[in-house]
């Protein structure tokens, strides 16, 4: 009897469980808008064409821009989890957008926060729970690929081009290149489309302009003074630190070695280059299959052994430590983003410094790595290879939300978002550019020029480039602006931007992407700190362990996708 | 204890009992019953449902029922798994690292019992219990902190000891060996003293007259030790290791994936961490599920055969 009443209990319990759970499985009827529909002809169009000869439509139900009724779209938006910062989802500059959005469209905008270090593994769940916003960005294509595949992305080539008319300052901001970026030649599916990056600025070397001055040493100009100097910081370690002398790092560098020597990895390369081979071996991001790759990490390598760099950066996966001793002003070069050190008003590096160390304490740029025809290459970014936006297949609103792309491309909107209200977050000098304040509470940015709220830009744009930039030196109080000025000028030395393949679906890449990142990371951590008679030994297993984990198959794909569409031509246009 | 003392007062051998005047009695009891049993149907039953993922070419967007079946019979991701040499790495490393656990760490526990059964001083006890079962509430992510603390070649307090006095550092977490032995014996330090305290609950139960009688006829503690002590506490150590046999393929999730870093993934990389960085992180659902599924079958393969084994051996078993 207590028997059969448990199994009962049981039995009624799992179907119940059961049936709510295959009910939670809803919202996967509304699919159809994800899959391309193979009756829709696919327009040929060459992407950098000027898009006013495209011609669009617009939407019906829109009466002078605005819905009948209220809408209500969900906004993606980083979370950075800064000390200190405002609530990403709820301040001065999310009320402005929230405001505008109502009264221009007549659609009530929601954000909901994603973590800006764990943005993947965010969006997966949200979209798994079919809880994603219904405007989602990410840095990474491969995933927005991979959601593709399942059938979980609307595609956006006949939105665009049906509402075109009703998206004056999306389409004017983005123009064909950033748009179409990701259009898909064989099918033309057009699963995101690419934020602009209105500067694109990428890695600048910085050192201590103190300890050079003190040592008497000019700034390094070439790969050997940069060594040298490296050296001779070491060597005079008790007059710069004193006490603190076995706490110095003459080059300090993080588990993403890929990254933080990506200007000693790529002055290694061919300067010559051909357009395929960078696509070729362009899925990984750092570079390391390319032709040069080698040479560096033997060069790094050296250095690491002769007590040159960080001994325990292996340790240290997503802390602060390094970037706590730089601010403590034992690091005496870094390589990272071009405003790096002064980024974060008075807890950027350069302002703690100052303030721990004393006034002359500084990092300045300095431009040292030339590649074997003596110029300073920097490869980067062209306007697109920023974020992407994307809108999941639950998104029911997909004219509403591009509605607000266009609103936040606006570019009134967009010097608002980035500038703020006078007084509050900026001053005007006599020259017409904008100084930009230490903010506090629901005024302050969470990010550099506000970049999480104008979601289709990223970098400061103002009416003029002059006034661009002539501003820009001013953002990031209290560093002084010669300095950003500096940094932005070497940043701009040599730049090479990337060109766009037009190839946008690999196979192999598919949930490769982690693993292969991974495995490169383990790649280059173990060779830079390997003894200088392993290397070759490492780096031959783990390169081969890397290649036949998914890496060859993609770049034997990337080859034939390249040839089958370019036959033997090796540059782009 | 009470409510199962009077289910058998009941439930007397083939004596039919009226339903109702049944529940009519003891209705709060099931009532108090009901709760454990949703949540485990809710949180562990209806899951395994989703079990079928491991057998399916898996999308974001559709329902498991309507996804398509994996090529080879469903079983294309186990074969994947089984040809990925990371997942072998991984599997490779959850058994080794999860035996090492055991011959080092089950001893520990139950010698600290015992130790800490011989003192007389009740204040001292409970002071030494109380220190050695803290660590249990550290996360470890925290005792990751402490080991960078402690451990790192150069700025490490250990290492600069050790250099001081004029040996090489040792590298605790960054070379395969000293991170292995860093693994284990931060894992023992945090859990010894609270495994502990079942054996402790035992160890009280026992009678004390069969001590006064080992007194009479002249044991040592010593002998009382060895030859009622632990002897009384037998069963208990069995269903325990039981217990840890069973999950010798199972891993924890957070202790490894705080400890491990780049320079000992080959010897640190367990199934749970794979099953993280290429599941929830690479997307490969489908992949990892077969992953999991394969780890809890042979899980339960170890439990049935260590139980089987103990009762061989005369003991209790658990199932």
């Amino acid at each position: 009897m207590k028997k059969r009443l448990l199994s009962m209990l049981l039995a009624g319990t799992m179907v119940v469980s059961m049936a709510g759970c295959t009910s939670g499985d809803g919202g996967a009827e509304n699919t159809g808008v994800g899959t391309p529909d193979p009756e829709t002809p696919v327009t040929q169009q060459t992407y950098e064409e000027d898009h006013n000869e495209i011609e669009g439509g617009s939407a019906a139900e829109l009466v002078d821009g605005k819905f009948a009724e209220t809408r209500k779209i969900t906004v993606e938006v980083y979370d950075r989890g800064n000390d200190g910062g405002s609530d990403p989802t709820n301040n001065m500059y999310t009320d402005y957008i929230k405001k505008g959005m109502l009264e221009d469209h007549n659609v009530e905008v929601e954000f909901v926060s994603v973590g800006r270090w764990s943005e993947v593994d965010d969006i997966n769940n949200l979209l798994a729970a079919h809880n994603a916003p219904d405007i989602c960005l990410t840095y990474s294509y491969p995933t927005i690929q991979t959601y593709a595949d399942m059938g979980g992305v609307i595609d956006l080539q006949n939105y665009v081009v049906d509402y075109k008319n009703d998206l004056p300052h999306l389409w004017d901001w983005l123009g064909t290149t950033n748009m179409y970026w990701d259009k898909s030649v064989t099918d033309g599916t057009l699963w995101a489309i690419e934020g602009k990056r209105a500067n694109n600025n990428r890695i600048v070397t910085f050192v201590r302009k103190d300890w050079l001055d003190t040592l008497g040493i000019a700034e390094p100009t070439t790969t050997e003074e940069f060594h040298d100097m490296l050296v001779a910081f070491k060597d005079n370690a008790s007059t710069l630190l004193g006490a603190d002398a076995d706490k110095m790092v003459p080059f300090s560098c993080s588990i993403d070695v890929g990254w933080r020597a990506a200007l000693i990895i790529e002055s290694k390369m061919d300067p010559n280059i051909t357009d395929k081979e960078l696509y070729v071996n362009g899925f990984d991001d750092r570079k390391l299959t390319q032709n040069g790759t080698k040479e560096a990490m033997k060069l790094l390598n050296g250095w690491y052994n002769e007590g040159l760099m960080w001994d325990e950066f292996i340790l240290h996966d997503g802390d602060t430590a390094e970037d706590d001793m730089m601010k403590a002003g034992y690091v005496g070069a870094f390589m990272h983003n071009w405003d790096y050190p002064f980024r974060g008003g008075e807890d950027s590096i350069q302002a703690n410094l100052k303030r721990i160390v004393g006034e002359d304490a500084k990092f300045v740029a300095v431009d040292c790595f030339e590649a074997s025809n003596g110029e300073y290459i920097k490869y980067c970014d062209s306007t697109a290879g920023d974020r992407k936006i994307f809108f999941p297949t639950t998104n029911d609103e997909p004219l509403a939300s591009l509605l607000y792309l266009d609103w936040i491309s606006d570019p009134t909107h967009i010097e608002y978002l980035q500038c703020g209200d006078e007084g509050v977050t900026h001053t005007v000098l006599d020259d017409g550019a904008y100084a930009f304040m230490t903010t506090t509470g629901d005024a302050i940015m969470n990010s550099g020029q506000n970049i999480d709220m104008t979601i289709t830009c990223n970098g400061l744009h103002l009416s003029t480039e002059d006034l661009t930039r002539r501003s820009m030196y001013n953002n990031y109080p209290p560093c002084d602006p010669e300095d950003v000025k500096k940094a932005d000028d070497v940043a701009n030395n040599g730049k090479k931007p990337a060109k766009n393949s037009k190839i946008t679906t690999i196979e192999a890449e598919t949930g490769m992407g982690e693993a292969l990142n991974s495995k490169r990371n383990v790649l280059y951590d173990n060779v830079l700190k390997c003894k200088p008679e392993e290397f070759d030994a490492q780096w031959e297993e783990y390169m081969s362990d890397y290649l036949t984990s998914g890496g060859q198959a993609i770049i034997d794909e990337r080859t034939e996708a390249w040839e089958k569409l370019y036959g033997d031509k090796v540059t782009l246009e | 204890m009470i409510r199962f003392r009077k289910k058998q007062k009941v439930v007397v051998p083939h004596k039919k009992v009226d339903f109702k005047l049944y529940m009519k009695r003891y209705w709060q009891l099931y009532l108090l019953l009901a709760l454990p049993l949703i949540f485990l149907l809710v949180f562990k039953y209806s899951p395994m449902y989703y079990v079928m993922i491991a057998f399916k070419k898996y999308s974001i967007v559709q329902k498991v029922s309507e996804m398509p079946w994996a090529k080879n019979h469903g079983f294309e991701y186990f074969i994947k798994a089984f040809k990925n040499k990371d997942f072998l790495y991984a599997l490779r490393n959850t058994i080794f690292l999860n035996l090492l656990d055991i011959i080092v760490g089950f001893p520990v526990p139950i010698i600290f019992a015992l130790l800490l059964n011989e003192l007389r001083l009740k204040f001292f006890k409970k002071t030494v219990q109380t220190i050695a079962y803290m660590p249990h509430f550290l996360s470890w992510v925290i005792i990751y902190g402490l080991a960078l603390q402690l451990f790192t070649p150069s700025s490490g307090l250990v290492n600069m000891v050790i250099q001081k006095l004029g040996f090489e550092p040792v590298h605790f977490l960054d070379s395969g060996t000293g991170w292995v032995a860093t693994y284990i014996g931060l894992g023992v330090w945090q859990s010894f003293g609270w495994n502990s305290i079942i054996y402790l609950a035992a160890i009280s139960g026992i009678s004390p007259e069969l001590y006064e009688a080992a007194s009479v006829d002249g044991a040592n503690r010593w002998q009382k030790m060895w030859h009622i002590t632990l002897p009384s506490i037998r069963p208990t150590i069995v269903v325990l290791l039981i217990l840890a046999l069973g999950n010798v393929l199972g891993s924890s999730f957070d202790r490894p994936f705080a400890l491990q870093n780049n320079a000992v993934l080959r010897q640190a990389e367990v199934i749970s961490t794979f099953v993280y960085k290429n599941g929830i992180k690479g997307l490969q659902f489908s992949l990892t599920t077969a992953v999991g599924l394969f780890q809890s079958i042979v899980n339960v393969i170890f439990l049935l055969l260590a139980n089987w084994f103990s009762r061989k051996m005369g003991e209790r078993g658990i199932v």
